[in-house]
């Protein structure tokens, strides 16, 4: 089983030198991505362990109350409002993403599902700054109509907004997962007797559940990182409330906040927003990571 | 089991010799209720689409002129214009693409074409080398280096794969901190549309890397076997067969990922502050980095962010001319998908 590469191997050997060039120049643009990942974690940690140096990180975490300016770090008011809204955003989002996933799997006539689903789709592409504007200009005015005396920075809307963002991420993620339900397991329901929203509802959701709670927990996550709706809605005053009607600063905002002014560097208030931005990013991580794990520990897979 | 009790209908008296009609089934009043409630789900999600579209039209259509579109800012809201938000924007796509794509896709190309592919043949060379004993000392350690390469390689590409999809789903605002540290801390860029369009980039990346890694895989094997065995090396069947066809495929998903980009503001907040500058940025991406960062999404913020109603209307004025270049942004692709792309 020698190879015969005496002839071959003469007239590659000429054209090696060039294609290991480009092969290295390849392989060097794929480390790039991973030096991203080292990169945000070596800058988050740095910057983060100067915060720490002069802030304990006992306070850091069990402090109620953020006033950088008054030396004042603790983070849970941030903390409490990122999850405050995204809570709020879930509960909009999940009715809203789940029916039209439902529908469009399971009711739509696939005309309708070609048109319906690009334009549902739109909402997700949308920029967050016009999710911002729309919230201020017409959702929080809404609101005020419903609840007298609302302030014009609440929870409420910023919680609104961002639902409408997340809406399409999860239709779209949960009815890829349930049309890769078998049509025969649909068929063997209707032909026991089911109707179809006894299929839908017994049959295929729980079926697709594993990809169904999955977009929901990417969702979530999505909703716990958004900034610029967050921001314009929800106001710049650290608040440790679960009043949705109230104003409050997420972390996304904190770092705005601090970004929009000259904050220097290796001041105790830049090195901030690297705190709270590990503290973002730590949180999104392993939400992204309990999103996989559910998708491939209770997937079915059907052929 | 549930399943099993819900539709049994109620026995039938034998004198009634008609069958019930299958149809009266439907017609229950649950399965009208829930089929009416996730249409109406779906119609509330599509009415809160049109409700925005419309009341930022409403909005900002009368603020909406030529002289809006070529006007410098201004602290007066009748004279602000848009463009040198415009400018910013077009350099920063500029600065982005020239530093996203090739990278991008140069990546995809490893990870897709030369990274999966299997080296028996390679392995079982080297090993014929080493069995010889004739290669010693550095020749030999250097053999060995490349098989334990071949041996760990598919446990690393899997590693950085998993790493590009958290890459795409790591918050916006977390990129601006790592541009805020990289590019203006430690390399010393300032505050420009330089530093603004390589954080953009950053961002981006794992998004063209994903989408032309997808445009690779829709390309089938048997055209870079054909072209293989006709004595094309793998780089020479990758880049005269594979490439051109994978292209479009590439090119609709960096238009997606621009659209993405263009509409970020976030971390260009973050990079750049919010700066209220009445220069024109010159549209020479060379001189990206001497100019103040502004770009669309930022103007707008600028101006939302601002007490009187005047500002909101010409905020949505400049949301208006965002959204349209998006929509133009997405037929391009939609068209570049439908026209070139191959069905094989």
């Amino acid at each position: 089983m020698t190879p015969p590469d005496r002839p071959r191997a003469r007239r590659s050997a000429r054209g090696r030198f060039g294609e290991k060039a480009v092969l290295l120049a390849l392989a060097a643009a794929a480390t790039i991505s991973v030096l991203v990942t080292v990169g945000i974690v070596v800058v988050l940690v740095e910057e983060g362990a100067l915060f720490f140096t002069d802030v304990p990180i006992t306070e850091f975490f069990t402090g109620t109350q953020w006033f950088p300016l008054e030396g004042k770090f603790g983070v849970l008011p941030l903390l409490n409002a990122s999850i405050v809204i995204a809570l709020i955003a879930a509960v909009v989002a999940v009715p809203l993403g789940l029916g039209s996933a439902i529908y469009l799997s399971e009711y739509a006539p696939e005309r309708l599902r070609r048109v319906v689903k690009p334009i549902l789709e739109i909402l997700a592409g949308m920029p967050t700054i016009v999710l911002g504007f729309f919230a201020l200009d017409a959702v929080t005015p809404a609101l005020q109509m419903v609840f007298p005396g609302l302030g014009l920075y609440n929870a409420l809307a910023a919680g609104i907004v961002v639902g409408l963002l997340i809406t399409p991420l999860i239709s779209s993620l949960s009815e890829d997962a349930m049309r890769a339900v078998p049509n025969s397991m649909r068929e063997g329901a209707f032909g026991l007797g089911a109707t179809r929203r006894v299929v839908s509802l017994r049959v295929v959701v729980p079926a697709a559940l594993s990809g169904i709670v999955a977009s929901i927990v990417l969702a979530i996550s999505r909703a716990i990182g958004e900034t610029m709706a967050v921001t314009l809605a929800a106001g710049t005053i650290p608040n440790l409330s679960w009043n949705p009607l109230e104003g409050m600063q997420t972390i996304t905002a904190y770092i705005v906040q601090v970004s929009k002014g000259e904050a220097t560097r290796g001041s105790l208030q830049y090195d901030s927003i690297f705190a709270v931005g590990l503290l973002l990013f730590v949180v999104t991580l392993v939400i992204n990571i309990i999103a996989v794990r559910i998708v491939r520990k209770y997937r079915t897979v059907y052929q | 089991m549930s399943t099993l009790e819900t539709p049994a209908p109620p026995p039938q008296p034998p004198a009634a010799a008609t069958v019930r009609p299958l149809a009266k089934k439907r017609a229950r009043p649950s399965e009208q209720l829930f089929k009416w409630l996730v249409v109406g789900l779906t119609a509330i999600t599509m009415a809160m689409l049109i409700w925005l579209l419309t009341s930022v039209l409403i909005r900002g259509a009368g603020s909406i002129s030529w002289a809006f579109l070529t006007d410098k800012p201004s602290s007066n809201p009748a004279k602000a214009g848009f463009n040198s938000a415009l400018r910013g924007s077009i350099v920063l796509m500029m600065v982005t693409i020239f530093f996203a794509w090739p990278i991008g896709v140069a990546a995809a190309l490893y990870l897709e074409k030369f990274a999966a592919q299997s080296a028996t043949l390679t392995e079982r060379r080297l090993r014929e080398r080493l069995a010889t004993g004739r290669v010693t000392g550095l020749g030999a350690t250097w053999a060995r280096t490349r098989l334990w390469w071949l041996r760990i390689r598919p446990r690393v590409v899997h590693l950085v794969d998993v790493n590009i999809s958290n890459l795409a789903a790591v918050p916006s605002i977390i990129y601006g901190l790592l541009g805020l540290a990289i590019f203006v801390g430690v390399l010393g860029i300032s505050k420009s549309l330089l530093a603004g369009g390589l954080t953009l980039a950053v961002l981006i990346l794992p998004i063209i890397i994903i989408a032309a890694r997808e445009a690779l895989r829709a390309v089938p094997m048997s055209i870079e076997q054909g072209a293989m065995a006709l004595g094309a090396t793998r780089w020479q069947a990758v880049r005269r067969q594979v490439f051109p066809a994978a292209l479009p495929g590439i090119l609709t998903g960096t238009i997606l990922a621009m659209s993405r980009a263009i509409g970020e503001t976030a971390p260009l907040i973050v990079v750049g502050g919010v700066v209220y500058s009445t220069a024109v940025p010159s549209l020479n991406p060379l001189d990206a980095g001497n100019e103040a960062l502004l770009a669309m999404p930022l103007q707008i913020y600028f101006w939302t962010d601002q007490p009187q109603a005047s500002f909101q209307a010409i905020a949505a004025a400049g949301i208006i001319v965002l959204l349209a270049t998006l929509l133009v942004m997405n037929l391009a692709a939609i068209i570049l998908r439908n026209r070139y792309s191959k069905r094989w």
